[in-house]
This record gives structure tokens, sequence and C-alpha cells, in this order.
């Protein structure tokens, strides 16, 4: 891959009234993690949302592996972002393991990469328990598990390190690892400075929805 | 100046209709109550256009994204919601002295009209539920495009269902009515197009101020969130 | 197996683990249906005759709202991330709305087998001739609801009012299944021919499965 990764030029984001990001430019290139730090209210998590395809800009251009944002273009890459949330993506009802297989089934990766990445994040022996009854952090490991059964070629994470310890950071290694063996990128949300220095190449400052 | 032609027109065409409905020779069978379906008929044809026309535009909504589309297709189905009532009331004024009842639920005719008068209410109700612009007009788009399968059904309701409501009075090939009932009702139906035309107008314009007025804020989201002012701790 | 009835059959059969497991569907709905029947005889002169006839037309008014609850319920529960995830999997829409009216189909059949005997029991109506012969009637229902209650649930998910709204839109549009299940039960008791209103059944369901899929990709858009 030699083309950015993401190109984002003066975008603009508005819910109703209200501007939420203004003006931003973001660019990540082939094999790069950039880091996004901001207060609370700053547009971090809009942010990453028009990067994953899933908020319109109002204004502005760019594009994310290739498509143009706001066409239907976007449709062709989507399977090739990861992304994991302020909230787990997960169905309380199913099991961590059932969570991954139905993932993996919709993806068309073979299901018994379930149990292995499963394993790889340390959850083997809670792989038959609901996810609603599981903690936070495990729904979180869930995430990541995800990410690593399927490869994307982006990744992004929102509140990276939150529900985490520190021994779970190494499961966000690994996948930032991978990905950028593979030439892909990363964008990387956090409030934990330190801990987000330490995994990017640079870090993004955002105040009131532009970059400083 | 279309702004204030466009009603007078209509207001014209409004007395225009009732002086010919009023003037037209009483039916054999119905009386004078025949004059009813003057405007009963032209509403219920109007409603159908209303809400073809807000099928049409959603569909302009949703291959262009322009709201001006969006403005036009909710205008057209309020307007269409209002004709459909008329319709239903006018009907049912109709049918107790021709009938006997102001309701019978064996018409297919009258229980469609009145479904499809609800259809619309939701689609109403649909949009004063969506607060973002572009989600409503989204989601209003789609099933404007949906809910007018409605109107056929309840136009060829008399066909395929034997109801108390007389069949098609005109069909492609031929028309079973006198000719100056025929041309009562054409006149009124020309009547309630224009009022139908200045009532579009008049809304979609007020579509637009609605949106010009609304306060587009300056400032950021996020400059609203200030650093705390709580002691640290020892 | 195809990449779409792969990723149909996958969603409906996390639909049917996941009410299988919650159980709210069938562990609320139906018992709340279930009081319906009940409650209704006793809001009249409790005359056997009136209560026989009013068999049929509580049992429709009964699957009619308590099933537009079960089938709403899947897109009721539905967060915003488990929204994103199947977006970015690359969930294909029209794949979604065929699982959904899968899963939902079976539920509302079992609804509806199951509210039968109740109704026998509580009101007593005439025995039908040759009851297996509405049974095609009850499939055709129980997917047109199927897909009305998956297209509603669509149209209002996030909404503050979706509880109210989302019926509100799907009721009106039900009638000409209600019309073609009840007058095919009707035409049953009689002993008569119950092919108009199969036909009836069977064009509204086809009517709703075009919009399902010519829908599907711009409500998409609605669940991000």
């Amino acid at each position: 891959m030699t083309e950015p990764i993401v190109e984002l030029r003066r975008i603009g984001v508005r819910f109703g009234t209200v501007p939420v990001l203004v003006d931003v430019d973001l660019s990540i290139a082939p094999g790069e993690i950039v880091g996004i730090a901001g207060p609370n209210g700053s547009g971090k998590t809009t942010l990453l949302g028009v990067v994953a395809t899933l908020i319109r800009p109002s204004s502005g251009t760019g594009s994310v592996l290739g498509a143009a944002l706001g066409t239907d273009d976007v449709r062709r890459i989507r399977p090739r972002i990861g992304l994991s949330g302020h909230e787990p993506a997960v169905y309380p009802e199913l099991s961590l393991v059932e969570n991954l297989r139905f993932v993996a089934r919709i993806a068309g990766v073979p299901t018994d990469a379930a149990d292995r990445v499963l394993a790889d994040v340390g959850l083997a022996a809670a792989a038959d328990r609901p996810a609603g009854r599981s903690s936070h952090g495990m729904q979180r490991r869930i995430d990541l598990a995800r990410m690593l059964m399927l490869e994307p070629d982006l990744v992004l994470l929102d509140e990276a390190h939150a529900g985490l310890d520190k021994d779970a950071e190494v499961i966000i290694d690994a996948i930032l690892r991978r990905v950028r063996a593979r030439g892909g990128g990363g964008l990387l949300v956090s409030h934990d400075a330190g801990r987000l220095a330490r995994q990017v190449d640079r870090v993004l400052r955002i105040e009131a929805g532009a970059t400083v | 100046m279309t702004k204030r032609i466009l009603p007078v027109l209509a207001g014209l065409a409004l007395v225009a209709g009732l002086l010919v409905a009023l003037s037209s020779p009483p039916d054999v069978l119905q009386g004078d109550f025949v004059r009813i379906l003057y405007i009963h008929v032209a509403n219920a044809w109007l409603a159908f256009l209303a809400f073809g026309v807000t099928a049409a535009a959603s569909i302009g909504w949703l291959v262009t994204r322009r709201a001006g589309y969006d403005r036009v297709a909710a205008s057209s189905a309020e307007i269409g919601v209002l004709f459909t009532a008329v319709t239903l009331f006018t009907g049912m004024i109709w049918g107790k002295p021709i009938w006997g009842t102001f309701w019978d639920w064996g018409d297919a005719r009258m229980a469609s009209t009145a479904l499809m008068f609800f259809v619309y209410l939701g689609y109403l109700a649909l949009r004063r539920a969506t607060p973002d612009r572009v989600a409503r007009a989204r989601r209003s788009a789609i099933l404007g495009v949906i809910a007018v399968v409605q109107v056929p059904l309840v136009y060829f309701s008399v066909v395929l269902w034997r109801t108390l409501h007389q069949g098609l009075t005109i069909r492609p090939d031929s028309v079973q009515m006198e000719p100056e009932m025929l041309t009562a009702l054409l006149v009124n139906v020309g009547a309630f197009s224009v009022l139908y035309l200045a009532l579009l107008v008049a809304r979609v314009r007020l579509a637009r101020l609605e949106e010009a007025t609304e306060v587009h804020e300056e400032a950021p989201a996020g400059s609203a969130v200030t650093a705390p002012r709580l002691e640290t701790g020892p | 197996m195809s990449r779409f009835w792969r990723q149909a059959l996958g969603v409906a059969k996390r639909d049917l683990l996941v009410e299988g497991r919650a159980g709210e569907g069938i562990g609320i709905v139906l018992p709340v249906g279930a009081l319906a029947i009940f409650v209704v005889p006793l809001a009249t002169s409790g005359s056997a005759s009136l209560l026989a006839d009013l068999a049929a037309p509580v049992y429709w008014l009964v699957t009619l709202l308590f099933g537009m609850q079960l089938a709403l319920r899947q897109t009721a529960t539905e967060t915003v991330p488990q929204r994103r995830l199947l977006v970015l999997l690359g969930l294909d829409p029209v794949a979604r709305f065929v699982g959904r009216t899968l899963s939902a189909s079976l539920l509302l059949l079992g609804l509806q087998l199951v509210l039968i005997p109740l109704v026998i029991l509580f009101y007593e109506p005439e025995p039908v001739p040759a009851p297996v012969r509405i049974l095609p009637a009850l499939v055709l229902y129980s997917v047109g609801l199927a897909m009305l209650g998956t297209l509603a649930g669509d149209l209002t998910v996030g909404l503050r009012t979706r509880t109210a709204l989302a019926p509100m839109l799907a009721a009106p549009l039900a009638v000409p299944l209600v019309m073609g299940a009840s007058q095919s039960l009707i035409s049953v008791s009689q002993g008569d021919g119950i092919l108009t209103w199969t036909l009836l059944l069977v064009a509204t369901d086809l009517a709703l499965a075009v919009a399902g899929v010519v829908t599907a990709r711009p409500l998409e858009e609605t669940a991000t």
C-alpha cells in the first residue's frame, strides 16, 4: 500500500446546528499509528466516527483506504476497518466465544479462529461465560480479539486503555505491531497521554473540534 | 409575485367550483346531495396526487440528497392528510342520507382511505420524532416511497371488492356521468388543484423560512467544557 | 454456501439464540398476550354465543399487537456499537433484513400456535372443519408481520418515541395481512375456498419483501 491510509482535508461535522468538528486535517501513512488526545467534548470520538466512515462529514473532503468519504464506495473498504469504541460491541446473551463465532460467520472467516484468538487474549477459560456477565475489561478484550481475528488494515481504538490492565496492553501492542507489518495504519484516542505516546508514532491534540 | 397570485387564483377557483356545483342539476337518485360528491371526489383525487408528489420527491431526495425535495415531500404529505380528512368527512356526510349510515364497515374504499389517512399521520409523526434534519429526511423519504402503495389500493378497492361504493365512474375508455355533472366535477377538481398548488408553495416557503431561522451555533460543542474548579488533594 | 445466505442465516441464528437465552419475547410478550385474551371476556356479558363470535377477532387483534411487539423487539434492544459492528463487518443489509425476517417469522408463528388453544379454551368457538387448511395463511401472516416489524423497527431506530411510533407506522400497513388471515379462517369455517385471501397475503408479503430489499441500504445509514 502506497496511498495514505487516511487523508482528511478541512473536515467539518455538524450535529443539527452544533459544530462538533471544524476544519480538521489528518493523514495517516501506511505503517503509521497516530494518537489523538484532548479534553472531554473536544470531538475525538466524532473524528474516529468519520475515519470509520460511520459519520458523514458536513464539509471537507477525505478518503479512507482509497474510498472517498460520503460516497457509496466506503462500503467496499469497511470490512478492512477495525473499530473498538467506548462501549464494547458484544451481545450480552451470547457467550464470549459465541460472540466471536458470530462475527467470524458474518465476516467469512473460519469459526475456529474464534477459539484461537480467545486464547490469545487470555479468555479461553471464560469462553462459555455470557458476555453480559463478564466484566467491562473482558468485554473490551473481546473487541480486541475481534481485531486479531479479522486483521483489519485500519485499526481505530477509542479510549484505547479504558478498562484494560497493564498486562492487557500487550494485546494492543500486538494489534498495532501486526497492522504496521501489514502496511496498515491506526488511530488511537486516549486520555492517558503517557501510555498513548508509548504506542504511537505521533500525537495530535484536538480541542473544541479543531486540531491544534 | 407567485405568493400573491396563487392564493387569489385558488380563492377564485373555489368560488367558481362552488357556483358550478350549485348550478348543476340534482341527481335522479341522490337529489341535491350529489353536490357533496364534487368536493368529496375532488379532495380524494388531490389526496392521491399529493401523496404521489410526496413519493416522487422522496425518490428525488434519496437520489440527490437535496433539501428542497424533502421540503416538497413533507409539505405535500401534510396537504394530502388534510385533503384525505376532508374526503372522509364529506364522504360520511354524504353517506348518512344516501346509505343510511355515516360509516359502513363492508365498504373497502372507506376503510382503505381511512387506513391511508393513518399511514400518512404516521409519516408526519415520524418526521416530528426525528430531530436531526438529514435523518428526518432519510427516514421519511423511505416511508414516503413505501406508503404510496396505499394510493392504488384505495383507488382500485372498488374493483377488487364488491362494496357499497360505486365502481369506477371515470375510466380511460368511458365516462358514466351526465355532461353537466362531469363539468361540475372537473371544475371542482381544477379548483382544488389550484388550492393544492397554492398550499404547497406556501408550505414549502414556510419550511424554508423555518430552516433559515434555526440558530446556527458558531462555537464548537467542546468549547463549552472548561477545567473544573475544585480543590486538588494534599 | 453463498456469502448472502451465510450472513442471513448467521443473523437469524443469533436472533433466535438471543431470544432463547433472554426469553423476553416469549417470556413476557406471550403471557401478556394470553392475559389480554383472558381479560376481554371479563368486559362482556359473558354470553357463550357472544364469546364464540369474539374468539377470532380477539385472536387476530392480540396476534397483531403483541406479534408486532415481538417483531420490533430485536431492533429495540440493539445498541449503537452492535449496529456499527455489523455495518463495519460488511453485513449485506438485505441479508440482515432476510435474517431478521426469518427469526421473527418463527417466533411469531410460535406465538400464534400457542395462543390458539387458549382462545379455544376461553371462548369455545365453533370447531373449524379441516383446520390444517388455515396453516398457509398463518405462515404468510407471520412472515408479513415479521417483515413489517423489521421495517418499522429500522425506520424508528434510536428515536425516543419509537415504542409508540413503530406500531403506529406498522399497524395500518398490517391490515391487508389481518384481512387475508382472518377471512381465510372464515372461509375455512364455512367450507369455502381460500384462494382469494391467500393471494392477498402472498401479494402483501411480496410487496413488503420488495420494500424491505429496496430500502435495506438507505436504512443502514440510520443505524450508524
